[in-house]
């Protein structure tokens, strides 16, 4: 087989499988978040579609193709349809140049192994936005308006934080490919971004919070508020689209947290913080990677219950005003540090 | 003596403007007024007496003294007194000077005077329609006697829509309900905002106004009406059942047994525990903090099956009638709720004490929704609002009723003025209640739960009585009558108060802001009924009535 065609087929199989795995750990997100809710509410959550309510994100798919697919005559109908198309994408691409397995034979349990990653992402997730600005735009009313203006204002707040926030790893390790600052930080457990960047690492979950609009961030939503924000005038799979979109945003979020600052798919014993040998070693690796994946999850989902929302401008300043400059000092610091220490 | 002291006082400063003063009780004071100096007088009594003002009222007096009455309530909070200045507008000259720009709060009470009676408050400056359906016709005063208690007017239109008042310049206007994701209840906000800052508001509500005391002037008789009051409030209803049969009981001056007064007191605190608990949940939901509303209802559930054991229902408990109560609490109920009590106090104090902690919350809360001193004592705000302003007023202790004079207690007040401090006086207010039944459980007697009245009430008796509402202190207003009802009756709920402080509340703070505020004052509106729908082929707008509506639901003609 030619290269080129075997690199052809093995990269479509990878994007297949990848894409399904991807859109089945959203949809059971959803159910995992409503059981973790349920558990701190003292509630029992979907227990009656399957066993323990297993089939529900299921249901909810069905259901939400099957409802009547209803624009409101008031909105501008080319951006409405087109917004949550949008929303999805910028999630979805963003796990292509995330690293999640060492190899597997000897194919690279990557999709797109880019020299800068971390930029491509950081591009495309600012994408993001666009779907819901469009949402709030199209909608052609004032609490959907609203949601969007405040969702690109926070969206773009934070992005700054987070790309601040991220440039001392990169200082660290001088390279952008994500494979790379993997193995920088496969040493061993205090090799981990996490224990050599703390700071980074807490700005970067609180932007990714802000980032993917969720609970104590979800300005743009607000029900209380706003009424359910830029997505108010959305119905049946339109809105899943929506609603999916956060899910597979806060994916892409812990896979982002769990490549830049917790070891990727590597783990500092067992001798697997090495590329896999063998097949075994190789779906371990993946493993590995899924099991931290899920953790930073389930921290999303479990804030999201613990904390009340903040109020726009408390957001604004706590972005702005604590975590620009905190980030800018952690940039100079680790700067300042590698000059001292160069040789 | 109170009452003696306060009229000696205008009969000195007004002389003979005062033309008649009954004293039936030691706490209670009724004078009448001279039409011209009733504002002079009011403002006295306002400003320089420092009397909170409670309500106006109007009454059509006309089939027995040929004048209508229009009467302004003051409490003397420190003086332990309610008192009422009344004046006779005479029926051909159906107008009276308004007391507006001397007190502020009065403001809806003369407008509703004017929708329901047809008397002009000379001097108002805001004489928009408040109470009345807005297809209602102008002429036709429902409360007149002469207007039978089912009459549609020639003219009505349903579908006629509010006539809203022009939004100021460089504002956006932002319609905030009548449905709204944390408005339980029907009402409008018109809010005029600027960026994300609010810069005022119009407010629409009565949607949902049923004629209630109409109905009991003309149809319901004295104990009817308790069952038909308790259905003002889903929340606090057991108040108005109360309220309403001591107010009657005052008119006639009837004493109730003791044990009645200890069950009142019982079911009344009950009450304001589900409903405190109840508030600072939804209080959470409103900031999206959900998993402490699904505690607080976790925690609140057994006050509602002890209230159903005890009286039948979890909520309106068809307590009183005049001169008694209707359910026994028996030993076995007395173990079971002193059960509940401990078992709520246990669970509640982790949660007063994690509120207290969370800074979330108090930055979300603190310096919002400000209603200082001068805003309670201008709007006559009332209860939570008041006393987190540092206005220590509860009329369980000012205007003691029931059983409230032989138990201790403390009135919760905090001095933040915001949402914040509602939320601490709320929380704290669940511990007194518990206190309070617990020592009701104490000391209540064996003995009868109500008197055994043959003889028909006195007619043309005045009474009033204030009760401490959740949200603060519901006053009632009953003149007997004949054919075993009164002849008027007039109820002020808290929130009819606190929400003419809103619009105040929310200028110029957050959008964000605007829900807690509002829910702050624990509002208790009391839906709407038409529905546009969109051909969007065509284009073509089409407004469904009521009547269409009712027809495509139910499927039949009206």
């Amino acid at each position: 087989m030619a290269p080129s065609l075997h690199f052809l087929l093995f990269s479509a199989l990878k994007v297949v499988i990848v894409t399904v795995v991807l859109l089945t750990i959203v949809a059971y997100t959803v159910y995992v978040e409503r059981k973790v809710c349920a558990f701190i509410q003292d509630r029992i959550g979907p227990n009656r579609t399957g066993p323990l309510g297993l089939l529900q994100p299921l249901a909810d798919a069905v259901k939400a193709f099957l409802k009547e697919d209803f624009v409101p005559g008031h909105v501008r109908r080319a951006y409405f349809w087109l917004a949550p198309a949008i929303v999805m994408i910028p999630s979805l691409v963003t796990i292509a140049v995330i690293p999640f397995g060492s190899v597997l034979g000897r194919e690279p349990m990557v999709l797109a192994d880019l020299n800068i990653g971390v930029l491509f992402t950081f591009a495309v997730v600012s994408l993001g936005v666009y779907g819901i600005v469009l949402a709030g735009y199209a909608a052609n009313s004032k609490y959907p308006f609203m949601g969007g203006i405040r969702s690109s204002a926070q969206v773009i707040s934070y992005e700054v934080a987070m790309g601040l926030s991220v440039v001392p790893v990169f200082l660290l390790t001088g390279n952008l490919n994500l494979g790379a600052l993997v193995e920088y930080q496969s040493g061993g457990l205090f090799g981990w971004m996490i224990f050599k960047q703390p700071l980074a690492f807490l700005i970067f979950v609180v932007a990714a919070f802000a980032e993917t609009n969720r609970l104590p961030f979800d300005m743009p939503e607000a029900e209380q508020e706003l009424a359910g924000g830029y997505n108010v005038e959305y119905g049946s799979i339109k809105f899943a689209m929506f609603f999916l979109a956060e899910y597979a945003n806060m994916v892409a979020a812990s896979a982002m947290i769990v490549t830049l600052f917790l070891g990727g798919w590597s783990l500092p014993f067992l001798g697997l913080n090495q590329p896999a040998a063998t097949w075994f070693a190789g779906l371990i690796h993946i493993g590995v990677f899924l099991g931290k994946m899920f953790a930073v999850l389930l921290v999303f989902i479990w804030l999201r219950w613990m904390l009340p929302r903040f109020r726009y401008d408390q957001l604004m300043d706590l972005g702005w005003k604590r975590f620009v400059p905190l980030a800018l000092a952690n940039v100079a610091l680790t700067a300042i540090v590698l000059w001292l220490q160069a040789p | 003596m109170a009452a003696r002291e306060k009229l000696n006082l205008l009969k000195e400063r007004f002389g003979n403007a005062i033309q008649r003063a009954d004293i039936p009780a030691e706490d209670r004071l009724f004078v009448f007024v001279d039409p011209q100096s009733v504002r002079e007088i009011c403002r006295h009594v306002f400003r320089h007496l420092d009397a909170r003002y409670v309500i106006s009222i109007g009454a059509d007096d006309r089939p027995h003294s040929g004048d209508f009455l229009v009467a302004h309530h003051f409490a003397f909070d420190e003086d332990h007194l309610l008192s009422s200045i009344l004046t006779r507008i005479p029926a051909d000259e159906p107008a009276f000077d308004s007391i507006t720009d001397e007190v502020p709060a009065a403001n809806w009470a003369e407008r509703e005077i004017r929708d329901l009676y047809g008397l002009e408050p000379r001097g108002h400056r805001y004489l928009k329609r408040l109470v009345l359906p807005d297809g209602w016709p102008d002429g036709v005063h429902p409360l007149r006697k002469d207007v039978p208690f089912d009459h549609v007017p020639e003219g009505f239109d349903p579908d006629r829509e509010f006539k809203f008042d022009e939004a100021p310049e460089g504002c956006t206007v932002v319609p905030f309900g009548p449905f709204h994701p944390t408005l339980d209840e029907p009402a409008h906000f018109r809010l005029y905002v600027e960026g994300e800052m609010v810069r005022g508001c119009e407010y629409r509500g009565f949607m949902v106004h049923r004629g209630i005391e109409k109905l009991a002037e003309s149809v319901l008789t004295y104990n009817d009406i308790p069952m038909a009051a308790e259905r003002i409030c889903g929340i606090c209803g057991c108040v108005h059942n109360v309220a309403y049969a001591q107010s009657v009981e005052g008119a006639a001056a009837l004493r109730i047994p003791p044990r009645a007064e200890y069950i009142r007191t019982i079911m009344l605190e009950l009450e304001r525990l589900h409903s405190h608990l109840l508030w600072v949940g939804l209080a959470c939901h409103i900031v999206g903090f959900d998993t402490m509303f699904m505690q607080a209802f976790r925690i609140r559930e057994p006050v509602m099956w002890i209230a159903e054991k005890i009286s039948g229902n979890r909520k309106t408990y068809a307590l009183c009638v005049i001169g008694g109560v209707r359910w026994e609490i028996t030993d076995d109920l007395r173990a079971e709720l002193r059960q509940v009590l401990d078992q709520l106090e246990k669970e509640w104090r982790p949660v007063v004490a994690a509120v207290q902690k969370d800074r979330n919350l108090k930055a979300r809360t603190r310096g919002v929704g400000v209603a200082d001193r001068h805003l309670v004592k201008d709007a006559a705000l009332l209860g939570p609002v008041a006393r987190a302003a540092g206005v220590d007023i509860d009329a369980r202790r000012d205007h003691p009723y029931a059983a409230y004079d032989r138990v201790e207690f403390d009135v919760i007040t905090a001095d933040g003025a915001d949402v914040w401090s509602r939320v601490i006086v709320r929380a704290l207010e669940v511990f007194e209640s518990i206190r309070i039944i617990r020592q009701c459980l104490d000391r209540m007697e064996p003995g009868p739960l109500s008197l055994d009245i043959q003889d028909e009430l006195p007619v043309g008796r005045m009474g009033m009585s204030s009760v401490e509402a959740p949200r603060g202190e519901s006053h009632h207003f009953v003149i007997t009558g004949e054919n075993n009802r009164p002849r008027r009756w007039r109820v002020r709920a808290p929130t009819y108060q606190n929400l003419q402080g809103v619009p105040a509340m929310i200028k110029d703070q957050q959008l964000a802001d605007m829900t807690i505020s509002l829910g702050s004052i624990d509002p208790c509106f009391s839906c709407t009924d038409r529905m546009e729908t969109i051909d969007i082929r065509s284009g073509a707008k089409r407004v469904w009535s009521q009547e269409e509506l009712k027809q495509l639901a139910r499927g039949t003609r009206a």
